[in-house]
Protein backbone atom coordinates (compact mmCIF):
# COMPACT_ATOMS: atom_id res chain seq x y z
CA UNK A 1 0.00 0.00 0.00
CA UNK A 2 1.01 3.45 -0.96
CA UNK A 3 2.27 5.39 2.26
CA UNK A 4 -0.07 8.35 3.03
CA UNK A 5 0.91 11.95 1.88
CA UNK A 6 2.22 14.37 3.85
CA UNK A 7 1.58 17.92 5.34
CA UNK A 8 3.73 20.45 5.08
CA UNK A 9 3.50 23.81 6.34
CA UNK A 10 5.74 26.88 5.85
CA UNK A 11 6.09 29.36 8.08
CA UNK A 12 8.50 32.43 9.56
CA UNK A 13 8.34 34.74 12.59
CA UNK A 14 8.83 38.05 10.15
CA UNK A 15 7.29 38.52 7.05
CA UNK A 16 9.40 39.01 3.84
CA UNK A 17 11.48 35.95 4.72
CA UNK A 18 10.40 34.58 1.37
CA UNK A 19 7.87 32.10 2.63
CA UNK A 20 5.69 32.17 -0.51
CA UNK A 21 8.59 31.69 -2.54
CA UNK A 22 9.45 28.90 -0.90
CA UNK A 23 6.44 27.58 -1.02
CA UNK A 24 5.56 28.06 -4.51
CA UNK A 25 9.00 26.98 -5.39
CA UNK A 26 8.55 23.86 -2.81
CA UNK A 27 5.69 22.66 -4.61
CA UNK A 28 6.54 23.07 -8.05
CA UNK A 29 9.67 21.09 -7.39
CA UNK A 30 7.45 18.30 -6.28
CA UNK A 31 5.29 18.27 -8.65
CA UNK A 32 8.59 18.12 -11.10
CA UNK A 33 9.45 15.62 -9.57
CA UNK A 34 6.57 13.48 -10.38
CA UNK A 35 4.35 13.84 -7.32
CA UNK A 36 0.40 15.44 -6.34
CA UNK A 37 0.71 18.55 -4.53
CA UNK A 38 -1.57 21.29 -3.67
CA UNK A 39 -0.45 24.16 -2.66
CA UNK A 40 -2.35 26.64 -0.12
CA UNK A 41 -2.60 30.62 0.28
CA UNK A 42 -3.29 30.22 4.22
CA UNK A 43 -2.03 33.70 4.34
CA UNK A 44 -5.43 35.78 4.40
CA UNK A 45 -4.27 38.72 5.60
CA UNK A 46 -2.38 39.13 2.92
CA UNK A 47 -2.84 36.70 0.22
CA UNK A 48 -0.18 36.50 -2.55
CA UNK A 49 -0.43 33.06 -4.58
CA UNK A 50 -3.64 35.06 -6.77
CA UNK A 51 -1.66 37.66 -8.01
CA UNK A 52 1.96 35.19 -8.48
CA UNK A 53 -0.35 32.77 -10.22
CA UNK A 54 -2.38 35.37 -12.22
CA UNK A 55 -5.79 33.76 -11.04
CA UNK A 56 -8.39 36.57 -10.37
CA UNK A 57 -11.46 34.35 -10.29
CA UNK A 58 -12.42 31.61 -8.28
CA UNK A 59 -16.17 30.09 -7.91
CA UNK A 60 -15.44 29.17 -4.69
CA UNK A 61 -12.02 30.31 -2.47
CA UNK A 62 -10.34 28.79 0.09
CA UNK A 63 -12.08 31.42 2.59
CA UNK A 64 -15.01 29.43 1.99
CA UNK A 65 -13.97 26.03 2.64
CA UNK A 66 -13.01 27.08 5.37
CA UNK A 67 -16.11 29.26 6.18
CA UNK A 68 -17.87 25.48 5.43
CA UNK A 69 -19.74 27.08 2.62
CA UNK A 70 -18.13 24.72 -0.37
CA UNK A 71 -16.52 21.23 -0.55
CA UNK A 72 -12.80 21.47 -1.21
CA UNK A 73 -13.14 20.08 -4.81
CA UNK A 74 -14.28 23.48 -5.85
CA UNK A 75 -11.94 24.92 -4.17
CA UNK A 76 -8.56 23.81 -6.19
CA UNK A 77 -7.75 24.98 -9.21
CA UNK A 78 -5.33 22.71 -11.49
CA UNK A 79 -1.91 24.86 -11.87
CA UNK A 80 -0.08 22.05 -13.24
CA UNK A 81 -0.15 23.67 -16.92
CA UNK A 82 1.94 26.36 -15.36
CA UNK A 83 4.47 23.34 -14.39
CA UNK A 84 4.19 21.32 -17.69
CA UNK A 85 5.73 18.46 -16.52
CA UNK A 86 4.36 14.80 -15.78
CA UNK A 87 3.34 15.99 -11.91
CA UNK A 88 -0.02 18.01 -10.82
CA UNK A 89 -0.30 20.69 -8.68
CA UNK A 90 -3.34 22.25 -7.79
CA UNK A 91 -3.67 25.37 -5.84
CA UNK A 92 -6.03 26.93 -3.13
CA UNK A 93 -6.08 30.60 -3.43
CA UNK A 94 -7.29 32.66 -0.13
CA UNK A 95 -9.50 35.70 -1.50
CA UNK A 96 -7.03 38.68 -2.36
CA UNK A 97 -10.39 41.21 -1.84
CA UNK A 98 -9.91 43.60 1.16
CA UNK A 99 -13.34 42.87 1.87
CA UNK A 100 -12.66 38.92 2.58
CA UNK A 101 -9.50 40.28 4.09
CA UNK A 102 -11.28 42.34 7.10
CA UNK A 103 -13.81 39.17 7.59
CA UNK A 104 -10.97 36.70 7.73
CA UNK A 105 -9.55 38.97 9.88
CA UNK A 106 -12.53 39.13 12.46
CA UNK A 107 -12.71 35.67 13.00
CA UNK A 108 -13.59 34.63 16.68
CA UNK A 109 -12.46 31.54 18.65
CA UNK A 110 -15.12 29.20 17.41
CA UNK A 111 -14.50 29.44 14.03
CA UNK A 112 -10.64 29.20 14.13
CA UNK A 113 -11.68 25.77 16.43
CA UNK A 114 -14.19 24.94 13.43
CA UNK A 115 -11.54 26.00 10.76
CA UNK A 116 -9.26 23.61 12.32
CA UNK A 117 -10.99 21.16 12.22
CA UNK A 118 -11.64 21.33 8.53
CA UNK A 119 -7.75 21.60 7.97
CA UNK A 120 -7.38 18.77 9.56
CA UNK A 121 -9.76 17.05 7.64
CA UNK A 122 -8.23 17.67 4.09
CA UNK A 123 -5.35 14.60 5.82
CA UNK A 124 -8.22 12.48 5.01
CA UNK A 125 -10.36 13.70 2.11
CA UNK A 126 -6.90 14.76 -0.03
CA UNK A 127 -3.96 12.87 1.32
CA UNK A 128 -6.21 9.56 1.88
CA UNK A 129 -8.73 9.78 -0.79
CA UNK A 130 -7.16 11.64 -3.43
CA UNK A 131 -4.29 10.31 -3.18
CA UNK A 132 -2.14 13.66 -2.70
CA UNK A 133 1.55 13.64 -2.03
CA UNK A 134 2.12 16.39 -0.69
CA UNK A 135 0.02 19.45 0.68
CA UNK A 136 2.16 22.67 0.96
CA UNK A 137 0.45 25.37 3.66
CA UNK A 138 1.75 29.06 2.41
CA UNK A 139 0.98 31.22 5.88
CA UNK A 140 0.62 34.63 7.57
CA UNK A 141 4.17 34.91 9.68
CA UNK A 142 3.71 35.23 13.50
CA UNK A 143 1.45 33.91 16.02
CA UNK A 144 -1.77 34.18 14.30
CA UNK A 145 -4.48 31.85 14.82
CA UNK A 146 -4.26 30.78 11.13
CA UNK A 147 -0.80 29.84 10.89
CA UNK A 148 -1.21 28.00 14.38
CA UNK A 149 -4.22 26.07 13.13
CA UNK A 150 -1.45 24.83 9.88
CA UNK A 151 1.49 24.25 11.77
CA UNK A 152 -1.11 21.95 14.45
CA UNK A 153 -1.98 20.06 11.46
CA UNK A 154 1.25 19.82 9.34
CA UNK A 155 3.39 16.96 9.88
CA UNK A 156 6.69 19.02 9.00
CA UNK A 157 7.28 22.83 9.29
CA UNK A 158 9.80 24.62 7.39
CA UNK A 159 10.73 27.69 8.61
CA UNK A 160 12.03 30.65 6.52
CA UNK A 161 14.46 32.74 8.61
CA UNK A 162 17.31 35.36 8.07
CA UNK A 163 20.04 36.52 9.49
CA UNK A 164 18.19 40.01 10.79
CA UNK A 165 18.42 39.81 14.07
CA UNK A 166 14.84 40.56 15.31
CA UNK A 167 14.18 37.51 13.18
CA UNK A 168 16.73 35.30 14.69
CA UNK A 169 15.37 35.76 17.71
CA UNK A 170 11.19 35.70 17.11
CA UNK A 171 12.79 32.80 15.23
CA UNK A 172 14.14 31.14 18.21
CA UNK A 173 11.39 31.94 20.55
CA UNK A 174 8.97 30.01 18.31
CA UNK A 175 11.13 27.04 17.92
CA UNK A 176 10.96 26.77 21.59
CA UNK A 177 7.74 28.13 22.43
CA UNK A 178 5.48 27.31 19.81
CA UNK A 179 6.46 24.42 17.59
CA UNK A 180 8.38 22.38 20.09
CA UNK A 181 4.63 22.73 22.48
CA UNK A 182 3.29 21.20 19.79
CA UNK A 183 5.71 18.35 18.95
CA UNK A 184 6.32 19.54 15.96
CA UNK A 185 9.32 18.42 13.14
CA UNK A 186 10.71 21.40 11.87
CA UNK A 187 13.54 22.10 9.64
CA UNK A 188 15.05 25.73 9.23
CA UNK A 189 15.79 27.21 5.86
CA UNK A 190 18.24 30.91 5.90
CA UNK A 191 17.26 32.70 3.58
CA UNK A 192 19.04 36.07 1.90
CA UNK A 193 21.99 35.08 2.74
CA UNK A 194 25.15 37.58 1.60
CA UNK A 195 28.09 34.88 1.13
CA UNK A 196 30.88 35.55 -1.23
CA UNK A 197 32.32 32.05 -1.13
CA UNK A 198 29.74 29.69 -1.97
CA UNK A 199 31.55 26.42 -0.84
CA UNK A 200 33.04 25.12 1.47
CA UNK A 201 31.53 28.24 4.28
CA UNK A 202 28.59 25.69 4.05
CA UNK A 203 29.84 23.68 7.29
CA UNK A 204 30.43 26.80 8.90
CA UNK A 205 27.34 28.15 8.68
CA UNK A 206 25.68 24.68 9.22
CA UNK A 207 27.07 24.50 12.85
CA UNK A 208 25.98 28.36 13.26
CA UNK A 209 22.57 27.65 12.32
CA UNK A 210 22.71 24.27 14.91
CA UNK A 211 24.40 26.02 17.29
CA UNK A 212 21.46 28.69 17.22
CA UNK A 213 18.45 27.12 16.64
CA UNK A 214 19.08 23.61 17.76
CA UNK A 215 17.19 22.97 14.95
CA UNK A 216 18.17 20.90 11.20
CA UNK A 217 18.91 23.30 8.42
CA UNK A 218 17.13 22.31 5.47
CA UNK A 219 19.31 24.54 3.02
CA UNK A 220 20.67 27.89 2.60
CA UNK A 221 19.73 30.45 -0.11
CA UNK A 222 21.79 33.36 -0.88
CA UNK A 223 20.75 36.49 -1.77
CA UNK A 224 19.64 36.35 -5.78
CA UNK A 225 19.35 40.00 -7.05
CA UNK A 226 17.60 38.49 -9.81
CA UNK A 227 15.14 37.09 -7.61
CA UNK A 228 13.67 40.69 -6.54
CA UNK A 229 14.10 41.60 -10.07
CA UNK A 230 12.09 38.94 -11.38
CA UNK A 231 8.99 40.29 -9.38
CA UNK A 232 7.82 37.22 -8.15
CA UNK A 233 7.13 36.58 -11.57
CA UNK A 234 9.39 33.20 -12.04
CA UNK A 235 8.72 29.57 -10.80
CA UNK A 236 12.25 28.83 -10.58
CA UNK A 237 12.04 25.47 -10.06
CA UNK A 238 9.85 25.24 -13.85
CA UNK A 239 11.29 28.52 -15.66
CA UNK A 240 15.06 28.46 -14.61
CA UNK A 241 15.57 24.91 -13.52
CA UNK A 242 19.22 26.00 -14.34
CA UNK A 243 19.32 28.87 -11.66
CA UNK A 244 21.35 27.93 -8.38
CA UNK A 245 18.36 28.36 -6.62
CA UNK A 246 16.60 25.42 -8.89
CA UNK A 247 19.49 22.94 -7.66
CA UNK A 248 18.54 24.35 -3.83
CA UNK A 249 15.31 23.26 -4.12
CA UNK A 250 16.11 19.64 -5.20
CA UNK A 251 18.37 19.15 -2.66
CA UNK A 252 15.95 20.37 0.48
CA UNK A 253 13.12 18.21 -1.77
CA UNK A 254 15.16 15.35 -1.94
CA UNK A 255 15.73 16.00 2.10
CA UNK A 256 11.86 16.37 2.91
CA UNK A 257 11.17 13.25 0.54
CA UNK A 258 13.90 11.17 2.65
CA UNK A 259 12.71 12.12 5.79
CA UNK A 260 9.03 10.91 4.81
CA UNK B 1 -38.06 -18.06 30.32
CA UNK B 2 -38.39 -14.44 29.50
CA UNK B 3 -39.35 -14.03 33.29
CA UNK B 4 -36.37 -15.53 34.47
CA UNK B 5 -34.29 -13.35 32.51
CA UNK B 6 -35.51 -10.24 34.02
CA UNK B 7 -34.53 -11.84 37.49
CA UNK B 8 -31.39 -12.38 36.18
CA UNK B 9 -30.81 -9.22 35.03
CA UNK B 10 -31.70 -7.60 38.33
CA UNK B 11 -28.71 -8.17 40.54
CA UNK B 12 -26.24 -7.31 37.68
CA UNK B 13 -27.91 -4.10 36.97
CA UNK B 14 -27.69 -3.19 40.88
CA UNK B 15 -24.02 -4.22 40.42
CA UNK B 16 -23.31 -2.54 37.57
CA UNK B 17 -24.67 1.01 38.81
CA UNK B 18 -22.84 0.42 42.09
CA UNK B 19 -19.79 0.19 40.28
CA UNK B 20 -20.49 3.32 38.09
CA UNK B 21 -20.90 4.96 41.61
CA UNK B 22 -17.51 3.74 42.28
CA UNK B 23 -15.75 4.53 39.34
CA UNK B 24 -17.29 8.25 39.12
CA UNK B 25 -15.99 8.44 43.02
CA UNK B 26 -13.05 7.36 42.24
CA UNK B 27 -12.82 9.84 39.22
CA UNK B 28 -13.91 12.88 41.52
CA UNK B 29 -11.10 11.75 44.17
CA UNK B 30 -8.53 11.65 41.57
CA UNK B 31 -9.60 15.48 40.35
CA UNK B 32 -9.05 16.56 43.94
CA UNK B 33 -6.00 15.08 44.55
CA UNK B 34 -4.66 17.26 41.25
CA UNK B 35 -6.26 20.30 42.42
CA UNK B 36 -3.83 19.88 45.47
CA UNK B 37 -1.25 18.87 43.84
CA UNK B 38 -1.42 22.23 41.14
CA UNK B 39 -2.12 24.37 43.95
CA UNK B 40 -5.81 24.78 42.25
CA UNK B 41 -3.89 27.20 40.61
CA UNK B 42 -6.35 28.70 37.44
CA UNK B 43 -8.72 26.04 38.53
CA UNK B 44 -10.81 28.15 40.96
CA UNK B 45 -13.31 29.48 37.97
CA UNK B 46 -14.65 26.50 35.78
CA UNK B 47 -15.21 27.71 32.33
CA UNK B 48 -18.23 25.87 30.94
CA UNK B 49 -17.63 25.27 27.54
CA UNK B 50 -14.66 27.03 26.23
CA UNK B 51 -13.71 26.22 22.79
CA UNK B 52 -10.31 24.41 22.90
CA UNK B 53 -8.45 26.75 20.37
CA UNK B 54 -4.75 26.54 19.09
CA UNK B 55 -3.99 29.40 21.53
CA UNK B 56 -5.32 27.93 24.30
CA UNK B 57 -3.93 24.88 23.95
CA UNK B 58 -0.56 27.04 23.92
CA UNK B 59 -1.01 28.37 27.01
CA UNK B 60 -1.80 25.15 28.95
CA UNK B 61 0.75 23.93 31.12
CA UNK B 62 2.78 21.33 29.27
CA UNK B 63 1.32 17.94 31.16
CA UNK B 64 -2.00 19.18 30.35
CA UNK B 65 -1.51 20.04 26.70
CA UNK B 66 -0.14 16.99 26.06
CA UNK B 67 -3.70 15.33 27.02
CA UNK B 68 -5.90 17.71 25.07
CA UNK B 69 -3.61 17.04 22.65
CA UNK B 70 -4.02 13.27 22.48
CA UNK B 71 -7.96 13.98 22.62
CA UNK B 72 -7.98 16.44 19.91
CA UNK B 73 -5.97 14.13 17.37
CA UNK B 74 -8.29 10.72 18.82
CA UNK B 75 -11.10 12.65 18.36
CA UNK B 76 -13.15 10.80 21.36
CA UNK B 77 -11.01 8.50 23.38
CA UNK B 78 -11.16 6.84 26.49
CA UNK B 79 -8.45 7.25 29.89
CA UNK B 80 -7.21 4.21 28.81
CA UNK B 81 -6.54 5.25 24.91
CA UNK B 82 -5.31 8.58 26.08
CA UNK B 83 -2.55 6.59 28.14
CA UNK B 84 -1.29 4.29 25.62
CA UNK B 85 -0.65 7.51 23.62
CA UNK B 86 0.86 9.63 26.00
CA UNK B 87 2.76 6.49 28.01
CA UNK B 88 1.88 7.56 31.23
CA UNK B 89 -0.64 5.92 33.66
CA UNK B 90 -4.22 5.54 32.85
CA UNK B 91 -4.95 7.00 36.40
CA UNK B 92 -2.94 10.29 35.91
CA UNK B 93 -4.32 10.49 32.28
CA UNK B 94 -8.01 9.90 34.22
CA UNK B 95 -6.86 12.91 36.19
CA UNK B 96 -6.02 15.13 33.58
CA UNK B 97 -9.06 14.14 31.61
CA UNK B 98 -11.31 15.06 34.23
CA UNK B 99 -9.26 18.40 35.14
CA UNK B 100 -10.09 18.98 31.43
CA UNK B 101 -13.61 18.66 31.60
CA UNK B 102 -13.83 21.13 35.03
CA UNK B 103 -12.10 23.39 33.24
CA UNK B 104 -14.33 23.49 30.39
CA UNK B 105 -12.34 22.20 27.73
CA UNK B 106 -13.12 18.93 27.02
CA UNK B 107 -16.65 16.97 27.29
CA UNK B 108 -17.28 13.50 29.14
CA UNK B 109 -19.96 11.01 28.09
CA UNK B 110 -20.21 7.83 29.46
CA UNK B 111 -21.37 5.01 27.40
CA UNK B 112 -21.54 1.92 29.72
CA UNK B 113 -18.90 0.89 31.74
CA UNK B 114 -16.69 3.63 29.75
CA UNK B 115 -16.56 7.33 30.01
CA UNK B 116 -15.38 8.79 26.36
CA UNK B 117 -13.72 12.45 26.45
CA UNK B 118 -13.95 14.52 23.64
CA UNK B 119 -13.58 18.20 22.34
CA UNK B 120 -17.28 19.48 21.25
CA UNK B 121 -17.32 20.78 18.17
CA UNK B 122 -20.54 22.61 17.18
CA UNK B 123 -22.12 21.11 13.86
CA UNK B 124 -22.70 24.18 12.08
CA UNK B 125 -19.91 26.26 10.49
Amino acid sequence: MKALGRIVAVHSYKGGTGKTLLSINLAATLAKRGKKVCLFDLDFRAPSLATLLKVDKANCWLNDYLNGTCEIDKVLIDTSSRIGNSGKMLVAFANPATEAIRDMSAKDRKWEMRALGRILALRESLLRDRDFDYLIFDTSPGLQYSSINAIVSADLVVVATTFDRSDVDGTKRMLHELYELFEKKTEIVLNKVMQDVPSKSGDDLQAKVKDTYQAPLLGVIPCFCDILRAQGDVIYAQDKPDHPLARILDEMVATIEKST
Amino acid sequence: MASQEVLNRKPMQVLERIRENLEKLNEKMEVMIELQKHGKKGLEQPLPDTPLDVMTLLAMPDHLRKTAMTVCRLGRATADEVAQQTKRARAVESAYLNQLVIMGYLKKERNGRKAYFYVERESQG
